[in-house]
């Protein structure tokens, strides 16, 4: 029975070592791959450079010439800090409207935001495009902001759900305290809602900070190019930059990810159970 | 229902106001339509504008132009030369390829742009770039016909001119001198020119290529992409097929050519020299790696354009570097010993490499024929300042400034004058041209139908001894199989053009 419960350990945790292989071998090859001396693909040693030096990421940074990722990720930080910001206050403010509130037409319009955050974005671009020239806002970082945001709230499903699950008690006392709506949002549910709005944020963050379909379609001049519409223009033969360049952008949003994970996890499950 | 008509009113309001608050739109930001020949006048050189309220050119460039700083020492030097005339020229700062048939029409394109006489041609057919006054230009005289024919469209029997031409692109052979066999001399100089045969002829490149590949199965004596119709045109263009018919002296996208003349001897040849090569030779690999593997000397030759020729630099610097010199000692020697020639200008009429090139007659061989380009500038359609483009234009094809430019980039001019002080290179190539042994790119939209059917067919046919290789049946085994490819090509361009496209 023992040898029985040990085998079944050893096999869990091969194929968790497998797994874990599988999907930290592409990371690391990368990783490797962007301090490679020579700057080419086709220098490797089988899998791993020949040769290793810092200079992958000493002309990403120091060589802007032709490619000026600094001001790339410059760019990419207002969109996703923007996005981030206002897609948050957005998806927040709908989510406690649905679900606190009782309004005509409510249940029609979670059906038709259901309906709708079904297609895919990217089937609107040729209008969301037509509709940028036509207002002129081409070229310009915050038409991408406005665009992220504005559309962050069809995915409110999640938030609605935690506001669902913080019992109405709370709230109906304090309007027997002769709390007005906005007080009641401010000083009770925005307290009681800080995980969900950590998540929230995380992942308003998170899509706008590698999209690269919206920006490569509004973004015409290089100076305006986010990180994921630069890399993808990279020349052929720039392959160590691109490889430090992919890891760099990572950088961030990891940390990110790490500070905030304790809210992460609480603001992910959240929601799920319903009192 | 009076709720709904004052909300609607609204809306249509803020629909106006959102719509005004567009501002500029930079670069050719007239946002007019595309006019065309039709809306030709005559090219006025002496544009006045106001030189403290300049007009802003945006130019698009290529990258190599902007890299090597030739880019930033041009927009120098006629921004100097018009201060006093108002104008003044910008980088357009966008990719090298943005499509001006997309973002021209919105007014988002440059207003100057320098790209190959194909994609000038297939904004000229679509009526997004300019017709051109060239006779009044600096460059006119010395620029032989042949490029300015690149740049000419016919439309209800006048002749309009599209582009000015500043360079002429050709498949080239890069090699390191230091990699050339000791006893090339003795051996492999027949005719004692001092030229090597595998330089003059195919046959002997072959033979080379087979030695170096069976002494070392590491080592390829020549290496190209055979699915990449510019590169590996020598195959498919040397012998007497073409790409489209004329009729009337126009160009006829109903007559296509790859599977005319002899044309089946050629892709016999492409077939053989894929043998003694790897199979990176199917697709895109030598393209990519072709820079780094002549460096390390995997690779004795590559075929490649002259103006990567600073990226071969580049990696051979570094390999030098590896091998201990300094970086000046490196450069120097890098400089030494990277050499660029034409393609062998002979090719064996049979399209049997395999043979010994002493038992060929002279009328057994036939003239080798490149596929190449000239690249020009194009004036936008929708730029609002045309005379000062067509200023622009002529300053950067000056005399001094494509000089300038031969000498930073490599580039093989279209001008005599400048291809005559520019050393022997850009003088072969100018030569090339002149002579029609460059088969230029179609000036016509429909050569945008033609790189995709003869990719798969030319790959197919590469693949073709690795599939023997790997114990698999040959697919091309004989002439027939490869005359029907020849003729899938021909059909599927004629579909592409007048059945899926049109």
């Amino acid at each position: 029975m023992k040898w029985k419960k040990t085998l079944d350990w050893l096999g869990a945790h091969l194929a968790l070592l497998i797994v874990c292989f599988l999907f930290f071998f592409p990371v690391l090859w990368l990783v490797l791959a962007s301090f490679s001396a020579t700057g080419s693909i086709y220098d490797l040693k089988g899998f791993f450079p020949g040769s290793f030096s810092l200079s992958g990421y000493k002309t990403l940074f120091g060589d802007t010439t032709m490619y000026d990722y600094p001001n790339w990720l410059k760019n990419t930080l207002f969109v996703a800090v923007g996005s981030s910001i206002l897609g948050t206050v957005l998806v927040i403010l709908t989510a406690y409207t649905i679900s606190r509130f009782q309004f005509k037409a409510r249940r029609t319009l979670m059906k038709s935001t259901l309906v709708l955050s079904m297609f895919p974005s990217f089937m609107g671009m040729t209008a969301v495009y037509l509709l940028m020239v036509n207002f002129g806002l081409i070229n310009r970082l915050w038409a991408l902001v406005l665009i992220y945001a504005s559309g962050a709230p069809m995915g409110y499903l999640v938030q609605k759900g935690y506001f669902d699950s913080i019992s109405a008690s709370v709230f109906e006392a304090a309007r027997l305290d002769g709390a007005s709506s906005f007080r009641v949002f401010r000083s009770i549910a925005m307290p009681l809602s800080k995980p969900i709005i950590v998540y929230t944020a995380l992942t308003q963050f998170a899509w706008p900070w590698s999209d690269f379909i919206l920006p490569n379609l509004l973004l015409k001049n290089k100076d305006k190019w986010t990180v994921a519409v630069g890399l993808m223009h990279l020349d052929e033969t720039q392959f160590t930059r691109f490889a430090a360049g992919s890891i760099f952008i990572a950088v961030p949003i990891v940390i990110l990810y790490f500070c905030l994970s304790g809210f992460l996890v609480t603001g992910v499950t959240a929601g799920a159970a319903k009192e | 229902m009076r709720k709904r008509t004052s909300f609607l009113i609204l809306a249509l309001i803020l629909a106006l106001l959102l719509s005004a608050c567009g501002g500029e739109t930079g670069a050719g930001s007239g946002g007019t339509t595309g006019t065309g020949p039709s809306d030709t006048g005559p090219a006025d050189t002496g544009f006045q504008g106001d030189p403290n309220n300049p007009v802003i050119l945006h130019v698009l460039e290529n990258d190599t132009a902007k890299a090597e700083g030739y880019l930033e020492a041009l927009l120098t030097a006629f921004n100097e030369a018009y201060k006093d005339r108002g104008i003044q020229a910008v980088d357009a700062n966008m990719d090298e390829f943005t499509d001006l048939a997309t973002n021209g029409p919105y007014g988002y394109g440059p207003d100057v742009l320098y790209q190959a006489n194909d994609q000038l041609m297939r904004y000229a057919e679509d009526r997004h770039i300019l017709p051109i006054d060239v006779e009044k230009l600096d460059c006119y005289a010395s620029t032989p016909e042949a490029a300015w024919d690149a740049f000419h469209m016919t439309l209800d029997g006048t002749q309009y001119t599209m582009g000015v031409p500043v360079n002429v692109q050709e498949p080239m052979l890069f090699y390191r001198e230091d990699q050339m066999p000791s006893d090339w001399q003795t051996r492999w100089d027949r005719d004692g020119n001092g030229t090597a045969d595998f330089f003059e002829n195919w046959c002997d490149l072959y033979a080379l290529s087979r030695e170096i590949h069976d002494a070392d199965p590491n080592k390829f004596g020549f290496m190209v992409s055979m699915n990449n119709l510019y590169l590996a045109s020598p195959f498919m263009l040397s012998f007497g097929n073409y790409i489209f018919g004329e009729k009337d002296g126009v160009l006829d996208d109903t007559d296509i050519g790859f599977s005319k003349g002899q044309a089946v001897n050629g892709l016999w040849a492409l077939r053989q020299f894929a043998e003694q090569m790897n199979e990176g030779c199917i697709d895109d690999t030598v393209t990519l790696n072709r820079y780094e593997k002549l460096a390390d000397g995997s690779y004795f030759t590559a075929i490649s354009t002259p103006d990567t020729y600073s990226l071969f630099l580049g990696n051979l610097t570094n390999r030098y570097k590896q091998d201990g010199l300094s970086e000046e000692e490196a450069a120097k020697k890098a400089v030494e010993n990277l050499k660029m020639v034409e393609l062998p200008g002979k090719m064996p009429l049979n399209g049997d490499l395999s043979q010994d090139s002493a038992s060929i007659a002279e009328d057994g061989w036939t003239t080798t024929v490149v596929m190449g380009g000239v690249n020009g500038y194009g004036i936008s359609s929708y730029t609002k300042y045309r005379e000062a483009c067509l200023e622009f234009v002529n300053f950067a094809t000056s005399f001094d400034m494509i000089k300038l430019r031969a000498d930073t980039l490599g580039i093989a001019p279209t001008r005599s004058d400048v291809a005559a002080q520019c050393g022997d290179t850009a003088d072969i190539i100018f030569n090339s041209l002149s002579s029609g042994r460059i088969y230029l790119m179609p000036s016509i939209k429909a050569v945008n139908q033609i790189w995709v059917p003869c990719q798969t067919v030319m790959g197919d046919v590469a693949k073709d001894p690795f599939r023997v290789k790997q114990g698999e049946a040959a697919k091309y085994p004989g002439t027939a199989e490869l005359q029907a490819a020849l003729e899938t090509i021909d059909r599927n361009i004629y579909d592409a053009i007048h059945t899926l496209a049109g």
